[in-house]
């Protein structure tokens, strides 16, 4: 016998949980709306502008955050941060301040040699005098002679990784990464209106938005920045999550064709649970892939591995505990008794063809169109 | 198709793939001398081997200025002759500004400006005349600030030669240049220098010369410099040391900013020189002042540093030429100079991802870590749950990798750090067609089919499903290629073709593996 993660014959009732994982879903989703004022939406550097300083410091160099902070602030720098790398005795850190906090002239007490002023004052370049829309150079360079004056030698000599975006192409990519996220969701409600007949469109629908929203909102309850590597995830989860949906979607549609008389939640759930397998073994490997990257990937694509793994968790839950029941409400208040309204629109073996939303041929217990758009109350 | 022709086809793909994928750990001069192994290879994104990432923005705004006061300075002359009375003639925010008291007045200005067909007039206050540049008078000045701008970069930074080795400078957009710098090369502070296209450039005469200095301060009582002087210094181009102090006034005799065109060139000798051009005004200029100091030196100034300081050997108007025992690479670095001070161009730097060659060696060292991990895991998985079927599908998997890393090396496709992310991505999602596939041929089996029947449903059935899953993925994937900025569109490129060939894999190589085992035999059960 193989080895089953899912005995067949497996029934769980997960159509029967669905008041429980809707609201489950309805507070989460509240939280995340909730938190947005209170938490705010922490944007990453690439949204909002600013300048990200990695530096590592040579091995002997006794570096904590304190004497950083304290050589940074004389440099003038405002609204920065200190934050250290990896474990807790590491000697790299990443300093961060938002763009326009350099702007002040002030920092006569940074640590610099006259050479190093003479130097940063050839290398600087002219801004052009229409407002600091970019860096005009020195800040980085500044900033990281006074660490070495002060503190000591960094690793390599230089900053081990510096971002800097300015406020104009931070608005950009703000800009750009919405309609992005736009044009993506766009492209996938065609790809559905295509794939889906009008009966589980909706369902589809409201899991990816679902999906988006909460993982969305866990980043924002969390405090977790949004920048591109987490649009990125976000892009990729959009294009993802859909393939739980439609697995089980194909399979109640199947069930569906089966018989003749049926109850939905019946087929719902037994829908369910004959794929169950599938969804979790689906999510599982794309989830020790992440998890590796997750753990095993350092620092720069972390952000990238957690909104992934957030995504994939949501988006598997959202396909059994969402997907499915939305169809069951949207049959209940919509769609007239459940009556195997696809059944006859192709034949057995074309189960898998693209659409099946040609009228039923003989069923006449399915309801006339205009009856159908009326509520049943 | 036979099963035969079948297999050769696919194996030969995956080869194919798999000698381009491979190669990539061959030397570059071994790939290069060798005809066996091809030249194309993955390129490390500056994330991954170290590097500056610089989006430079140009501030054309500056260069329409400029254009405006040049027509300024022309205007003012033209109604000075014919003898026109206006108030005051400024340039701000891109306009020029003219105040006119008299119909007259304005009348002379506008037929004066319509003869260039340079401007169009905006506004209408009586008193003020406004003008701008016409769209197609604009267009053309930030075109050329642009070139300006690119020419100089591509020189300093960009030249295979001169520039620093492997270094990219590419247009992006209307007003910005990205540059790339490849780790190792200069610091950044150094790089950042090179950066400086916004030369100010002045001519100034020569009125004394020594090597240093103390030394010219010496020939001066107390040391003190004659009134309205200062020293300017020739500096050695690699060690910053002061090759020759010159004595010179302190305002500019004349400036870049009437110069029009600066070149290399020859003589009848065949010797390197620079010819130059000034507009006319600045002619006139130019040559009042080489009448008054033939013999006597021209310090080229740019920036505080003196370039060159060529005696003045005859009254020169609007061309003339700098000759000396240059080199041809001396002359064109002249030319360079020459024009980067004749129409100075601001930039700020607007991005920046700048990382260290150190961390980006350990970013490929995590990234191939967590891929490594990532593959044993999910191959032992599959091995141990679906048996024979999962080691086919580990197979594929493998053949995946092969394919995706040999079409990025066979189209010398950039590989970032979140294009890494992608691959590992890719390993964990490329099973999920086989898991789609196995668990249909198991519930086939389960509802009493052979073995050869419920394979072949198993593969029919999912079909669409591999399909959608994947078409929705490629389609984010696309977006993502289309929105995004420096590393992440690498990640955009390792999903879209991961993708490509995940369903290859599944679809086509595992499938070929059934189709040799257990194929047309007929077995009892199947390993899965």
């Amino acid at each position: 016998m193989p080895f089953e993660l899912v005995p067949p014959g497996t029934h769980i009732d997960f159509i029967g949980k669905r008041r429980i994982t809707a609201a489950a879903s309805i507070v989460v989703l509240l939280a995340g709306i909730v938190a947005v004022p209170i938490n705010g939406v922490k944007l990453g550097i690439d949204f909002q502008g600013g300048t990200e300083m990695q530096v590592l410091f040579e091995d002997q160099v006794e570096a904590d955050e304190g004497a950083i902070r304290r050589v940074i602030g004389a440099c003038g720098i405002q609204d920065f941060s200190v934050v250290r790398y990896g474990e807790a005795t590491g000697r790299e850190f990443l300093i961060r301040f938002p763009a326009g906090a350099d702007a002040n002239t002030g920092g006569d007490a940074c640590p610099l040699t006259p050479e190093q002023v003479e130097a940063l004052e050839r290398a600087k370049l002219a801004g052009g005098g229409e407002g600091d829309e970019g860096e005009k150079g020195e800040t980085i360079d500044k900033l990281a002679y006074a660490l070495i004056n002060e503190i000591g030698p960094l690793s390599g000599g230089e900053p081990e990784r510096v971002e800097f975006v300015g406020p104009r192409v931070g608005s950009e990519l703000r800009a750009d990464g919405l309609k992005s996220l736009l044009v993506a969701c766009i492209l996938i409600l065609i790809y559905i209106a295509f794939r889906f007949t009008a009966r589980f469109a909706p369902g589809a629908i409201i899991a990816l938005i679902h999906d988006i929203g909460i993982t969305a909102g866990i980043f924002v309850i969390f405090g977790l920045e949004f920048d591109l590597r987490v649009l990125a995830a976000l892009l990729a989860i959009l294009g993802y999550s859909l393939n739980d949906t439609i697995i089980i979607y194909d399979r109640i549609r199947e069930n569906m064709e089966l018989r003749t008389k049926f109850d939905l939640v019946d087929v719902l759930n037994q829908s369910v649970n004959q794929t169950l397998a599938r969804t979790v073994l689906t999510s599982g490997t794309t989830m020790v892939a992440v998890l590796a990257l997750w753990i095993l990937g350092g620092e720069v694509i972390r952000p990238f591995a957690i909104a992934m793994a957030i995504g994939i968790v949501v988006g598997t839950y959202s396909s059994v505990f969402i997907a499915s029941p939305t169809l069951l409400f949207l049959e209940r208040r919509f769609g007239g008794n459940a009556a195997p309204a696809a059944a006859g629109a192709a034949a057995p073996d074309a189960g898998y063809a693209v659409r099946h939303d040609a009228p039923p041929p003989q069923r006449g217990a399915r309801p006339s169109n205009s009856k159908r758009k009326k509520k049943r109350r | 198709m036979s099963l035969r022709w079948r297999a050769i086809w696919v194996i030969a793909t995956v080869m194919l793939f798999g000698y381009y994928a491979v190669a990539n750990f061959a030397s570059e001069e071994t790939r290069i001398a060798s005809p066996l192994v091809p030249d194309n290879a993955l390129r490390l994104g500056l994330d991954l081997r170290g590097g500056i990432h610089w989006v430079i923005g140009v501030k054309l705004g500056a260069t329409e200025d400029h254009e405006l006061s040049f027509l300024k300075g022309l205007l003012e002359d033209s109604l000075e002759r014919d003898g026109v009375v206006v108030g005051s003639v400024d340039v701000a925010d891109h306009q020029l500004r003219v105040e006119t008291f008299t119909d007259e007045a304005r009348k002379a200005v506008r037929a004066w400006f319509g003869d260039t067909e340079q401007l169009a007039e905006v506004g209408n206050d009586p008193e003020m005349l406004i003008f701008e540049l016409s769209d197609l008078r604009r267009e053309q000045v930030r075109e050329q600030g642009m070139s300006q701008v690119l020419e100089v970069l591509r020189r300093r930074i960009g030249d295979p030669m001169k520039g620093i080795p492997d270094s990219v400078v590419t247009r992006q957009g209307d007003d910005r240049v990205l540059v790339q710098i490849p780790g190792g090369a200069v610091d950044r502070a150094r790089a950042r220098e090179m950066l400086r296209v916004t030369g100010f450039l002045e001519f100034k005469i020569v009125q004394d010369v020594a090597q240093t200095e103390e030394l010219l301060r010496a020939k001066y009582p107390d040391g003190e410099l004659p009134a309205n002087t200062t020293v300017a210094f020739e500096r050695d181009r690699e060690t910053d040391r002061v090759l020759t102090a010159y004595l010179v006034g302190k305002e500019a005799d004349l400036t870049g900013d009437y110069l029009t065109d600066a070149r290399p060139g020859f003589d009848n000798q065949q010797r390197p020189q620079v010819d130059f051009t000034f507009n006319p005004a600045g002619g006139e200029l130019f040559q009042a002042l080489t009448e008054a100091s033939i013999g006597k030196q021209l310090a080229i100034i740019l920036d505080d540093r003196v370039y060159s300081a060529p005696t003045i050997q005859s009254r020169i108007a609007t061309r003339g030429t700098i000759t000396g025992r240059f080199t041809v690479a001396e002359v064109s670095d002249l030319s360079v100079v020459l024009r980067a001070g004749s129409l100075s161009v601001p930039v700020v730097i607007e991005e920046e991802r700048t990382v260290g060659p150190a961390l980006g060696a350990d970013s490929i060292r995590r990234g191939v870590l967590a891929m490594a991990v990532g593959l044993a895991l999910i191959v032992a998985f599959t091995a141990l749950y679906y048996r024979l079927s999962g080691l086919y599908a580990s197979v594929a998997l493998a053949g995946n990798l092969l394919l995706l890393i040999g079409v990025m090396s066979m189209f010398e496709a950039t590989l970032t750090l979140p294009g890494l992310a992608g691959i590992v991505l890719t390993v964990g999602m490329a099973v999920d067609a086989n898991v789609i596939i196995f668990e249909r041929i198991r519930e086939e089996l389960r509802g009493h089919k052979t073995p050869r029947a419920a394979i072949s449903t198993g593969f029919n059935k999912a079909f669409w499903t591999i399909m959608d899953a994947n078409i929705t993925t490629l389609g984010t994937a696309i977006v993502l290629y289309n929105y995004g900025t420096g590393p992440i569109k690498g990640f955009a490129v390792t999903l879209s073709i991961g993708v490509v060939t995940s369903v290859f894999a599944a679809l086509i190589i595992t499938r070929l593996m059934f189709a040799f085992f257990p194929g047309d035999r007929h077995v009892e059960s199947l390993s899965i």
